[in-house]
């Protein structure tokens, strides 16, 4: 599975990092950076789980 | 079309304010009527409040509150393009790296203000716990002296809670004058005083910081420093408040707690949904848009009410209750868009180690039997919060 954010969206809650922050990281500014762009099993959940706790929709994760 | 709009108040109710935000996602939008030239349109439901705070271009925060300031608050009321100057220089500080260095001063310091209570049986829980840890943290941070917390905090009630009859708008503005006159004297002093003895503090780097390539004036550090006071000296408060007389009347949930601590970050966010301690901010139209029907036309306020979005059963399930292992938590409680609150990083760190202290130490406690819990509208604190601290024995 493929993991992007839209940095024109993200504002930086830290969702995303906060519970899957095996994926996602922050930058100094606490936006989010992606750590790993392929994912499967576990942490393709994961990564599924972040989208959904984005309060922006900034995160894609799909096949 | 807009005589037909229900008449609403999203300011009652801060008790229990989760029927309140039933009827006002029903209307979906409301009108309140503050005595003032424009209406305001209250929106509530999850996706329309999603859609102002998106949508700084028509909802603009410019010219939304006026509490005593003199020019707009800093980055509050100011819009997208400039705004994003200003969040680039201030997000960094208080930005999640930075702010974990600070978790063993907060946690030491949790624990110094239990130490202080330990042995009593009961507690005023706002006076005792959840104004002395948030403010201290925050004064420690910005580089202001802890002695003036009183002055600091007496200064911020004034504004966010002046003492008038409710809906006396020209008293309440007569208060705020004075007061805002003081607090910008009072930083108009530490400002000269930064910028000729730097130090490692916020302030210091507030003072010598810089947007695109040049200095920021006086003007623009004392609108960031009216800001910072109201800000960051309330709402960790009120956000304490919130959860502990939520948790000191739910015990199953409290046990919870003590039973696995590893749900406490988990507890943060759901309690943050569903108590919501910022319950309603405004905006201003700057271009026509229809919202359901309804014509918005620039000038018009809005209110934005983060309660009722936060309880809206089409984006949460089981939206009124509480679940400590919600999987999809969306919630808005920080607000959201650009101008998503700066502080949500430190205020999530605090609100965590408070938790885990607290009740690492303090397992067993409940409301005095009889005590009327009763929360103030708009940011919600129980400035009377009596906990009655049980089972001595297993307190440590
Ligand atoms: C649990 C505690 C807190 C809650 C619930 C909260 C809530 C909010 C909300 C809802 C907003 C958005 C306002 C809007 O869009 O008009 C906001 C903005 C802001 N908050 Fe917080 N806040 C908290 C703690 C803090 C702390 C501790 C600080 C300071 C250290 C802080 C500083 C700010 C600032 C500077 C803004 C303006 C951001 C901007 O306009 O870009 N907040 N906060
Ligand atoms: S949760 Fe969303 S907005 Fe927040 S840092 Fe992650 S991607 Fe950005």
């Amino acid at each position: 599975m493929k993991v992007s954010v839209d940095d024109a969206v993200c504002v930086g809650h830290g969702r995303c990092y906060a519970v899957a922050p095996e994926v996602f990281g922050a930058d100094d500014n606490g936006h989010c950076v992606v750590h790993r762009a392929v994912v499967d099993g576990v942490l393709a959940d994961k990564a599924r789980l972040a989208a959904r706790n984005c309060p922006e929709e900034a995160i894609t994760a799909a096949d | 079309m807009s005589d037909q709009i229900p008449t609403v108040n999203p300011f009652g109710q801060a008790d229990d304010p989760i029927p309140m935000y039933r009827e006002l996602r029903e209307c979906p939008i409301g009108r309140m009527d503050f005595g003032q030239k424009r209406p305001s349109f209250v929106v509530s439901r999850y996706a329309d409040v999603r859609y102002v705070l998106k949508n700084a271009e028509i909802f603009s925060s410019c010219e939304a509150i006026d509490i005593g300031n003199d020019r707009p608050m800093i980055p509050l009321q100011i819009d997208p393009p400039e705004h994003a100057k200003y969040r680039r220089l201030m997000d960094p500080y208080l930005g999640p790296r930075e702010v974990a260095k600070l978790e063993d001063d907060i946690r030491k310091l949790t624990n110094q203000i239990i130490d202080g209570f330990i042995d009593k049986d009961q507690i005023n829980f706002h006076e005792e716990f959840a104004v002395p840890l948030p403010c201290t943290m925050f004064l420690r941070l910005v580089g202001l002296p802890i002695e003036d917390m009183e002055m600091f905090v007496g200064w911020k009630d004034d504004i966010i809670r002046p003492d008038v009859e409710w809906g006396d708008v020209e008293a309440a503005a007569e208060i705020r004058e004075k007061t805002g006159a003081k607090i910008y004297d009072y930083f108009g002093g530490v400002i000269d005083e930064r910028l000729a003895n730097p130090g490692d503090d916020l302030l210091s780097e507030f003072v010598h910081g810089e947007v695109e390539g040049r200095s920021l004036t006086k003007e623009e550090i004392l609108d960031i420093c009216y800001l910072f006071i109201l800000a960051g000296l309330d709402t960790v408060t009120a956000t304490l408040d919130c959860y502990f007389a939520y948790l000191a009347s739910h015990p199953e949930q409290r046990q919870a707690i003590v039973d696995d601590p590893g749900v406490i970050p988990a507890v943060v966010e759901e309690l943050l949904r569903h108590e919501t301690p910022v319950q309603v901010f405004p905006r201003t139209v700057s271009r026509e848009v229809t919202m359901h029907g309804v014509d918005l036309e620039p000038g018009d306020h809005v209110l934005v009410v983060l309660g009722s979005a936060n309880t809206d059963p089409e984006e949460f399930e089981d939206a009124d209750e509480v679940h400590f292992d919600r999987q999809d938590n969306r919630h808005l409680a920080f607000g959201g868009g650009p101008h998503r609150c700066l502080g949500s990083h430190f205020a999530r760190l605090e609100l965590r180690i408070a938790l885990e202290e607290f009740h690492k130490r303090i397992p067993e406690y409940s409301v005095l039997a009889g005590a009327g819990v009763s929360f103030s509208p708009g940011i919600r604190e129980v400035a009377d919060l009596p906990l009655i601290l049980t089972a001595e024995g297993a307190r440590q």
